[in-house]
């Protein structure tokens, strides 16, 4: 090769190629992808996250729970996402229409979190996970491995006064000591109401036909 | 044309051209790569003592690994890469680097996105998107800086006093293009206009696995293309192919990204292409491996002499197994098991250390001595710093590979509930950290032989970069060999 110009030339052709091919191409299939409005209730799905929960989200993003959490459901036949009750369905491109931004993750440290809210439908379990992960929640363990993140609450002194109807209901090692409660900040709330959020629990009827694998030649 | 005196002359001019902006850009790299390593060090241990570091927000471990890994991809990777670039691109178009003072500018503002980047994402303004966690005003900074920096690579190549284009300069060339062109279309496509649903991840694949393949590998590949026939004194072999690799290579992988969604909630034939990309890349590693182990053949003793040489072979099994990595996750039956494991995340630290890193180290076992007129000092430390990257590299492909293969099989298994996983990964994970202690004492001893042969007042070196100086590998008999023939650069 000699020319440089045909160097250059060529150099810009390939990356825009597989942007033209790849980006655009995506962007014009699902670009616009809008709510479906169920027939029978008429509710738009997927339902938007409420101003608290969408307040979460930046808060899972700035702790960067994406680093070891994923929040991809995938379908039947490829991976136990499903035995693991990680969700009822396979995840459907439409489900993430209503995030503002979509974190599926691609590290499975921890459990994958996209149906969370459905799984778990009890806030102090949040809490508790946050405050003290390897603690005990009715009965189980709740995780192993995974940081607390106590700056998310404030421990603070009694001082004679009845205590918070938020503070924590702490036990063993994990409790401040007398006289003094743990109550979550302001971000807390916002993250677990963002993990309480999060369920994809809505089966489009659209998306089921065309998201089934075709039956295996020859199966019955 | 020219005489190898005249040659050398030449050569001693245009490494005049390129001392101080090549060495600042470099010295940058290396802190980058000691600071970043011991936050990733950091992160490391986090996984296996969760509690350590884990009183402090900006510390956490969702804020510290993706930060250590920011400061090692934009801190240490791009430095070493504009380094080595500016140098080899000065060198192989036989013209010196004009209007360095500008690239001091350039160096300065580099790094101080780097670093608002870096201390953005510990102090909670991360993006959390892979590799653009960095807040959004950075972005412009580094772009701008980027701009400066670019634009010399691409004046020294316009203005090149060579009739012919070596392969090292298409691939330095081509990643100079791709990276702003990458990294400006997904900022627009995530940050700016934000696509929409599941586009974005698609978009972010695409940057992620762009930047590995079409910055860093480039400049690895430009290095061995470089090193071995000037080393060797011998011309690449069946050079004829080059261009059809570079070519197919820039045309597959630009495709491949999407082979990181597979099983993702997006339309199937993103992952199918970036699966149908991949497969085809292996035409081009095989093209770029018959020319690299082809002209290594039957020179295996001159690799032993030569510590550049050492780290090129190891940057090129890098290369394969990276290749190999990639197209191993492409495969549904691995990667049913295989993704979102540690095994999964060895891809790009494939790319990035095994291949990237360790092809930088031996150019600047070679270009350092050169700009600076010293030698080597301590021979201990290039032991050390070969030795430790070596097994560490070794250590961590094994390691992992096995770690990530259990985890996958714990993930799929349902009945395994996830305490056990990360009780069984805890092992492994403390593993990992010892091996990347080794890898960073090994940057310890470059740093320190850097610092001695960088430093305008520290005294004469003594140690050679061959372990057994050959007469004609010495600094001043270092004539190209090969000039005239065909394959060799300048």
């Amino acid at each position: 090769m000699k020319n440089g110009l045909a160097l250059f030339l060529g150099v810009l052709a390939t990356l825009a190629l597989s942007w033209v091919g790849l980006l655009l191409t995506a962007h014009r299939q699902i670009g616009s992808l809008g709510q479906f409005k169920d027939p029978t209730d008429e509710i738009l799905y997927p339902q938007p996250l409420s101003g608290l929960a969408d307040q979460g989200r930046l808060v899972y993003q700035d702790l960067g729970c994406v680093t070891c959490h994923t929040q991809q459901v995938r379908h039947e036949g490829f991976g136990s996402d499903l035995a693991r009750k990680w969700g009822e369905r396979g995840g459907y491109a439409r489900d993430y229409i209503r995030d503002q931004t979509v974190l599926i993750g691609q590290n499975r440290l921890g459990p994958d979190l996209r149906n969370v809210g459905a799984r778990i439908p009890d806030a102090d379990y949040f809490y508790k996970l946050l405050y003290a992960p390897e603690s005990r929640f009715a009965g189980a363990p709740i995780a192993h491995g995974m940081p607390a993140h106590r700056f998310l609450f404030d421990v603070r002194p009694l001082a004679g006064r009845q205590p918070s109807a938020h503070a924590l209901p702490l036990a063993g090692p994990d409790a401040p000591g007398p006289g003094v409660e743990v109550i979550p900040t302001a971000r807390a709330v916002a993250l677990v109401a963002y993990l309480q959020g999060l369920k994809d629990t809505y089966d489009y009827p659209i998306e089921r036909s065309r998201n089934t694998p075709a039956p295996k030649e020859g199966g019955h | 044309m020219n005489s190898p005196a005249h040659n050398r002359s030449e050569q001693i001019a245009i490494d005049a051209s390129a001392k101080w902006p090549v060495l600042l850009f470099f010295g940058s790299a290396l802190f980058w790569l000691l600071l970043g390593g011991v936050m990733q060090l950091a992160a490391a241990m986090q996984l296996h003592q969760p509690g350590f570091l884990a009183g402090c927000e900006w510390v956490t471990h969702g804020r510290l690994a993706p930060a250590a890994q920011n400061a090692l991809v934009y801190g240490w990777g791009m430095n070493a890469a504009f380094a080595f670039g500016l140098w080899l691109m000065a060198r192989l178009s036989v013209t010196t680097l004009r209007h360095g003072g500008w690239l001091f500018v350039a160096v300065k503002f580099w790094n101080l996105g780097v670093a608002l980047g870096v201390l953005g994402i510990m102090g909670g303004y991360s993006t959390s998107f892979e590799l653009l966690e960095m807040p959004r005003f950075v972005s412009l900074l580094l772009l701008a800086s980027y701009a400066l920096i670019g634009v010399w690579a691409v004046t020294t190549f316009s203005i090149r006093n060579t009739e012919n284009v070596y392969a090292s300069q298409w691939y330095l060339l081509g990643a100079a293009f791709w990276f702003p062109w990458l990294y400006g279309i997904a900022q627009v496509m995530l940050f700016k206009a934000p696509v929409r649903g599941v586009l974005q991840p698609v978009v972010n694949a695409w940057y992620a696995h762009g930047l590995h393949n079409l910055w860093f590998v480039p400049f690895a590949l430009a290095a061995a293309y470089y090193f071995l026939p000037k080393i060797l004194g011998k011309p690449i072999a069946n050079y004829y192919l080059a261009a059809l690799a570079f070519w197919w290579l820039a045309v597959t992988t630009a495709f491949a990204g999407g082979s990181r969604l597979i099983g993702a909630p997006v339309p199937v034939w993103i992952p199918t292409l970036g699966i149908v990309a991949n497969m085809l890349v292996v035409v081009g590693v095989v093209i770029v491996a018959l020319n690299l182990f082809g002209t290594l053949s039957g020179r295996l003793e001159a690799v032993k002499g030569s510590l550049t040489l050492r780290f090129i072979l190891l940057s090129l099994v890098g290369f394969v197994l990276a290749a190999g990595m990639n197209l191993a996750l492409s495969l549904r039956g691995f990667a049913a098991v295989a993704q979102f494991t540690v095994l999964d995340s060895l891809r790009d630290w494939l790319t990035f250390y095994a291949c990237f890193s360790t092809a930088m180290f031996g150019a600047a076992y070679f270009f350092l001595p050169r700009l600076t007129g010293r030698e080597w000092r301590s021979p201990l430390l290039i032991r050390l710093h070969f030795g430790a990257t070596a097994l560490g590299v070794l250590l961590l492909v094994v390691g992992l590979g096995c770690a990530g293969w259990q985890q996958g099989h714990l993930l799929n298994d349902a009945g395994v509930p996830f305490v056990e996983i990360t009780r069984a990964m805890s092992f492994w994970f403390a593993f990992r950290t010892v091996v990347l202690g080794l890898l960073l004492l090994g940057h310890v001893a470059f740093l320190i032989n850097f610092v001695w042969i960088a430093c305008p007042i520290s005294s004469q070196g003594t140690a050679a970069a061959v372990f057994r100086a050959p007469p004609h590998l010495s600094i001043e008999a270092h004539a190209p060999a090969g000039h005239s023939l065909k394959g060799v650069g300048p």
